[in-house]
């Protein structure tokens, strides 16, 4: 893609469940401009177009004007969930056949004697065994016997196979028998798509190494063909910039490079949802925040420290994780769509049942009866006074309340006392997986800023923050895009992997520092050669270490002076300060094992300045007073409209703001200020 | 006070996260590997009566769902702030259940007032004693399963009592493990009490008192309403261990389950006597101990998975534990494994749920699978490898709405097993198989779950392979409603070999460089007739490998691509009549001796003897049964040989 000075605008296209969102960026004023539009599952790809009729309609942006253009795309997600991608087969190393079956044991809920594991995308009869087989070390124990591959693609097309993953055991170590069983069966059939394991990711663990490569084969025909697809319309509509894509590890990639590395995208939506966030906690001088992404049906939380997002890996997609570094973001429930009822013992429970889009909450008036998170907050009159999602829905608050008054009934209460308690035993829900998400990373939320964004996160933000004793919120300017604003923001950035399974000490320091060595030229020349980047280039080296004796590691940032100079003690040092801040203690005398060495490079693009606007004095405009029902009791609250709030104006809760794509509601006890970036900033009386 | 249902609800989800911010916490810090990879832990919050009510979801033990604390709470007095009580004695108000088990429990205060505890425990991987990690079905006083602690203030007012921590610490394997898991343990206890003051300034106190209650009430609430979609009527059904001790007799599990209206009576009358050996489940007679209503818990949250679960949940039950028996020991019974004993009763208790609601719940759930552990010497090295490599497990049981969960599932969903991979590179041995064995899996129109084998190779010479906890070898899972019971387990040595030797049901065996070693969880069983499954359901498990052929025709009367045959099969099948409970042909066998009537004139007997002659009688009159030409089952032949046993110890009577 080359040199990015001539660059005037960059396009972010997001697609999600219901809507596609864009997000303009111009490079010179660092001004913003955003749209939805309805997205269109049935033809992936169409909603891009219509949305860039729309940015030349709207904002007179024409294609050929934009000279970056990202996108995340739900193909690939949607596949897995759906189990839409293609029948494949799985050979493994000769009596190993229940990899995926067996997983890791642990079934979906160990106190209920009928919970089963989910199926594997792969069916145990489509997974095969083939001969040969290495040491833990690598070292070549059987080669392979290339007559039991012949077999296995036999029995593997007979029973419906269109492509073919390899994870044979210790491959992470040597991928020699992968790939000679890969070669050969490119031989035998050439059009056949075979992956292997070691090249999808090298990890030890050969369910957690095979579950990544399967869900990778599972998707990657489709998603290879979309993007082509994509790649065609856009060139048609003009669009001479080379299209990017976003990627679960928070950054971007080619278009064209996506095509083979599928598995790398399938998280991307809500990793550049954080991606943003953190962009704007760091521009507005944040230093801990929490995103809170919550939309129609479900609602995500990141942690982000010093304006970046943690990393995890793990994540899951559909029944499945997903072992590649992905920005690590937590569900904390099933968004504004929650289905609220009444059970057999008269208690109010809120999901997990969703009316997700559609139907969606009863207010939108497309069929749905029940009543929802949505349709208790427009109850307690805080949406409903203006359309949402850009015009795309009128709020019918007559059909939220005959909603709302079904559980009423059941529960005994007026319609505003049931409609609070709805939104306040979600919003405890949601306090309870929070808490938990910060004790298990060792953190108080209360030392966080909350950042609420997507459609219904400003809607219940501040009540959840207040819930949990946080005292600030921030709630950016454009908070229904941010994940659209993330990616275009987005550094050009790839992981890389090996696996060294060594103890941290000088016989094994040779082999440390030729692995680096390797990492750092792989990550090069992806980054010059593949990615044709020609900018300032960053590498990240760490390890994943532990002391010997555990089962899991930590990822420890290295720096490149230490491998430089084989500065062993500074390693060693560097992981007993990161089990100390994670775990609470850490034992100097113990041995360390490095497991695996990783490499992240990453090109950065210029970020953006976002303008600063002028400070001005007085009360923002009251565009009406309307009332609304929060602790117990209705109360008189002003309508803001966004717009209208500049850098300077106070305002105090209970208020509401309104905004195209969302409501921001404001309780009683939080005041607000808006600051030079125009982000709503909310502090606890 | 009374708290409205939307409080509680609210308030519940803060106990909630409390209790699972407590979990994480000890998670986060604990030192072990052990604790990592097993979850053995509990955290939780209880009222000062000592009943619990919040324990975390996502991590830790499920066995210990509203354990009581009252006990050891009442054995000290006079808290203070910052106290932290401690104790391993199972002997001790039978709250700790084996010496490994480490408990705590932290008094909370607000204003002054006492308001609650935190509470918790972790299994430590050793707490001294006669072998490592303190466990063996062999031992038979508690005094060999390491050293005790009675309920003892381990901190006092936050000052830490060191002398206490240095006689534990000196009498232990691992001290520094110990001992850093001890810390995490505080640590959680301290996460505990931040989270109830949380609380308190979010709800006031008297909510906070009035939630605790409430949520009690709750699950005490549901647990009734589960209870009364029960039909009332007496439900029995007993199941066995394979040995009472190494080389020893089956040992019976007895329940009669007395189900009415909204309560149920749980009579454990007629099950062992105590053991000279540590599979003895110390409960004290409790009426509600944890030990005897895991199963009550599995099978209640089964039927309504939105039961809180709390110590609410048992309020519902009053068990009948007569003492002397494995169900109730008394000191100084050894109870280190008491573990074992505990799955089979889970498992007899959801026997006689299933019997009450056979649509509702499935048939028996594989068991007896042992922790694998190797002892070995790197012979590169030299250095001495001492590993838990993988739980064997096997399937959920057969269930009305389908197959069981093949290789784990019903109530050992919570464990999980070590990769292949990391097995290799720790510890020097050769995996040679791990994954499904097939027709291990009982058969019916629901397939129970099916086994995982795992078999190895070891390369030194004194390599010792631990199972401990192996059970099924014998005696098989139960099948219902016409289903079939799963297989039974195996451990063999060397297999398929010249040497092949059958390993039974031992649980240690010392192998030679190159010896394989091959183990097989027993499968679950079936739910309903085998020939009502669709023939597509049969040639599907069939083209995966799960069963085979020879069983496909025998069980499922299924020949592929022959109607006809298939026809003529599954019609000889479904002639023959269906049996509701198919325990499998080893415990007919069995029971041809050993009658219900037998049972209960033996049971009788034992009961009425002092409790040391209590095993021993009945080895002794199990040795005379055997060796008795003809038998009528009637109770006879028992009292028959109890009297010559009398005749050769008088003493006998007491």
């Amino acid at each position: 893609m080359g040199d990015l000075s001539p660059v005037r605008y960059r396009l972010g296209v997001d697609i999600g469940g219901t809507f596609a969102d864009f997000c303009v960026l111009n490079e010179a004023t660092g001004e913003v401009s955003t749209l939805k539009v309805l997205s269109t599952p049935a033809t992936p790809g169409q909603e891009v177009i219509d949305g860039l009729r729309g940015v030349q309609s709207r904002f007179g942006i024409a294609p050929a004007d934009l000279a970056w253009f990202t996108h995340g795309t739900t193909v690939g997600v949607n596949a897995v969930i759906q189990r839409k991608g293609i029948p494949l087969a799985l050979f493994v190393t000769r009596n190993f056949r229940d990899v995926l079956e067996l997983a890791r044991l642990k079934t979906p809920d160990p106190y209920d004697l009928l919970s089963r594991r989910p199926a594997p995308l792969v069916p145990r009869e489509r997974v095969i065994e083939i001969d040969g087989r290495l040491d833990a070390d690598g070292t070549e124990a059987e080669p392979l016997d290339e007559a039991s591959v012949r077999a296995a693609l036999e029995q593997a097309e007979a029973r419906g196979a269109e492509g073919i993953v390899l994870a044979l055991l210790h491959s992470y170590r040597n991928p020699a028998q992968e790939h000679a069983a890969q070669a050969l069966l490119r031989k035998l059939r050439p059009e056949m798509p075979v992956y292997c394991s070691a090249d999808v990711w090298p990890i030890i663990r050969e369910y957690e190494r095979s579950v990544t490569a399967v869900v990778h084969g599972h998707v990657q025909p489709r998603v290879a063909f979309y993007l082509a697809s994509l790649q065609r319309a856009l060139l048609e509509a003009g669009v001479v910039a080379e299209p990017m894509v976003t990627k679960s590890n928070g950054g971007v990639m080619r278009a064209e490079l996506g095509k083979t590395r599928c598995v790398e995208m399938l998280l991307s939506g809500t990793a550049a949802g954080a991606i943003g966030a953190a962009f704007v906690a760091r521009a507005a001088g944040v230093p801990r925040a929490m995103s809170l992404d919550i939309g129609g049906t479900s609602a995500d939380v990141a942690v982000i420290t010093d304006g970046a997002p943690s990393y995890g890996t793990g994540e899951r997609v559909g029944d499945f994780p997903v072992y590649i570094p992905t920005v690590a973001v937590t569900s904390i429930g099933e968004g504004g769509g929650s289905i609220a009822a009444v059970d057999a013992l008269g208690l109010l429970t809120v999901g997990p049942e969703s009316a997700g889009s559609t139907p969606g909450p009863a207010c939108y008036g497309r069929g749905g009866t029940r009543a929802t998170i949505t349709d208790a907050m427009c109850v307690l009159g805080f949406i409903g006074h203006g359309a949402l999602g850009y015009d795309s829905v009128r709020v019918r608050a007559d059909l939220a309340a005959q909603a709302v008054d079904e559980v009423a009934q059941a529960l005994g209460r007026s319609r505003q006392e049931t409609a609070e308690a709805i939104v306040q035993v979600a919003v405890s829900g949601m306090y309870r997986e929070v808490s938990k998400l910060a004790a298990r990373q060792g953190v108080d939320p209360r030392d966080f800023c909350l950042m609420p964004f997507g459609g219904a996160g400003p809607m219940l933000g501040a009540l959840l923050a207040r819930e949990l004793g946080m005292r600030e919120v921030l709630i950016p300017l454009t908070p229904g895009v941010l994940s659209a604003l993330g990616g275009l923001i987005a550094d050009i950035r790839s992981d890389f992997i090996e696996t060294v399974y060594a103890d941290l000490d000088a016989a094994a320091l040779p082999g440390l520092t030729a692995a680096f060595a390797r990492l750092r030229a792989e990550a090069t020349r992806w980054i010059r050669e593949d990615q044709r980047f020609a900018g300032e280039v960053t590498f990240r080296p760490s390890a994943e270490m532990r002391y010997r004796g555990q089962s899991f590691e930590i990822e420890v940032p290295l720096e490149a002076a230490w491998i430089e100079a084989g500065d062993l003690a500074a390693m060693a040092e560097a992981f007993h300060q990161a089990h100390e801040k994670l775990y609470g203690h850490a034992d100097r005398g113990a041995p360390i094992q490095a497991i695996a060495l990783r490499m992240v490079v990453a090109g950065t693009v210029p970020a953006p300045r976002f303008p600063e606007q002028d400070r001005v004095e007085g009360a923002p405009e009251i565009l009406r007073e309307v009332e609304v029902w929060l602790d117990g009791r209705a109360q008189a609250a002003p309508l803001y409209l966004r717009s209208a709030l500049r850098h300077g104006h106070r305002f105090s809760g209970p208020c509401i703001v309104l905004q195209d794509d969302t409501t921001s509601c404001i309780p009683p006890g939080m005041t607000g200020e808006v600051d030079r970036f125009g982000n709503l900033r909310l502090t606890a009386g | 006070m009374s708290i409205d249902p939307v409080t509680l609800q609210i308030f519940g989800n803060h106990a909630q996260a409390a209790a699972e911010a407590m979990a994480f916490t000890l998670f986060r810090t604990a030192h072990s590997t052990f604790v990592k990879e097993t979850e053995d832990f509990t955290t939780g919050l209880c009222t000062p009566e000592g009943l619990t009510f919040a324990s975390p979801r996502e991590l830790g033990a499920t066995w210990f769902i509203g354990l009581e604390y009252g006990p050891v709470i009442r054995a000290l007095s006079d808290y203070r702030e910052g106290d932290v009580g401690m104790t391993n004695d199972p002997y001790s108000g039978f709250v700790c259940t084996h010496s490994p088990d480490i408990h705590l429990w932290k008094p909370i205060f607000w204003e002054g007032e006492l308001v609650c505890f935190a509470v918790g425990h972790i299994h430590n991987t050793d707490v001294g004693g006669a072998v490592p990690a303190s466990l063996s079905r062999a031992l038979t006083e508690v005094h060999q399963e390491g050293i005790r602690f009675p309920p003892v203030k381990l901190v006092a007012e936050g000052v830490l009592d060191q002398r206490l921590l240095d006689i534990m610490l000196l009498n232990v394997r691992a001290p520094t493990q110990n001992w850093g898991d001890l810390k995490a343990q505080l640590a959680a206890m301290t996460t505990g009490e931040r989270k109830v003051h949380e609380m308190i300034r979010r709800f006031g106190l008297a909510t906070f008192r009035a939630g605790m209650e409430g949520l009690l009430d709750l699950a005490d609430r549901q647990a009734r309403r589960v209870l009364s979609s029960i039909p009332d009527g007496d439900y029995e059904f007993h199941d066995y261990l394979d040995e009472d001790s190494p080389g020893g007799l089956p040992c019976r599990l007895q329940l009669n389950m007395r189900i009415r209206g909204e309560t149920a009576e749980l009579d454990f009358t007629g099950s062992d006597p105590q053991l000279t050996a540590s599979l003895n489940m110390p409960t004290g007679g409790s009426a509600r101990h944890i030990l005897l209503m895991v199963g009550w818990n599995y099978v209640l949250y089964t039927l309504d998975p939105t039961m809180l679960l709390n110590g609410g949940l048992v309020r519902p039950a009053t068990c009948i534990v007569p003492e002397g028996t494995v169900l109730n020991p008394v000191f100084p019974a050894a109870v280190g494994m008491r573990s074992m004993t505990c799955m089979r009763l889970q498992g007899v208790l959801m026997g006689a749920f299933q019997r009450a609601v056979p649509d509702r719940l499935p048939a028996g759930p594989a068991s007896g699978g042992p922790m694998m552990n190797v002892n070995t010497t790197d012979n590169r090295t030299g250095r001495r490898v001492m590993a838990a490599i993988d739980p064997i497990t096997g399937g959920g049981g057969g269930a009305p709405d389908g197959d069981g969960n093949d290789g784990s599932g019903g109530n050992s969903g919570f464990l999980k097993n070590t990769p292949v991979e990391i097995n290799e590179a720790e510890v020097p041995i050769r995996i040679l198989r791990y994954g499904l064995e097939p027709d291990s899996g009982g058969a019916g129109k629901h397939r129970g779950g099916m086994a995982t084998v795992l078999e190895f190779r070891v390369h030194a010479p004194g390599t010792v392979v631990t199972a401990r906890n192996r059970d099924r070898s014998r005696f098989r899972s139960w099948g219902v409603q016409g289903g079939l019971p799963g297989a039974a387990s195996q451990f063999w040595r060397n297999p398929g070999t010249a040497r092949a030797e059958n390993l039974g049901n031992t649980d240690v065996v010392t192998l030679d460089p190159g010896d394989v070693i091959r183990i097989v969880c027993s499968g679950a069983s079936g739910w309903g007739p085998a020939w009502e499954r669709p023939v597509a359901a049969v040639e599907a498990d069939l083209a995966a490998g799960k069963i085979s052929a020879t069983a496909a025709a025998r069980d499922y009367g299924v020949v592929p691509g022959n109607a006809a045959e298939t026809q003529r099969l599954r019609a000889a099948l479904a002639a023959a009549p269906r049996r509701d409970f198919d325990p499998g042909p080893e415990r007919e066998a069995y029971e041809q001796v050993w009658t219900d009537a037998n049972y209960a004139a033996l049971t009788a007997i034992l009961a009425s003897l002092p409790i040391h002659w209590r095993h021993y009688a009945k080895r002794q009159i199990f040795a005379r049964i055997e060796a008795m030409a003809e038998r009528r089952g009637d109770g006879s032949e028992v009292q028959a040989a109890f009297a010559a046993l009398r005749q050769d110890f008088p003493q006998i009577a007491g």
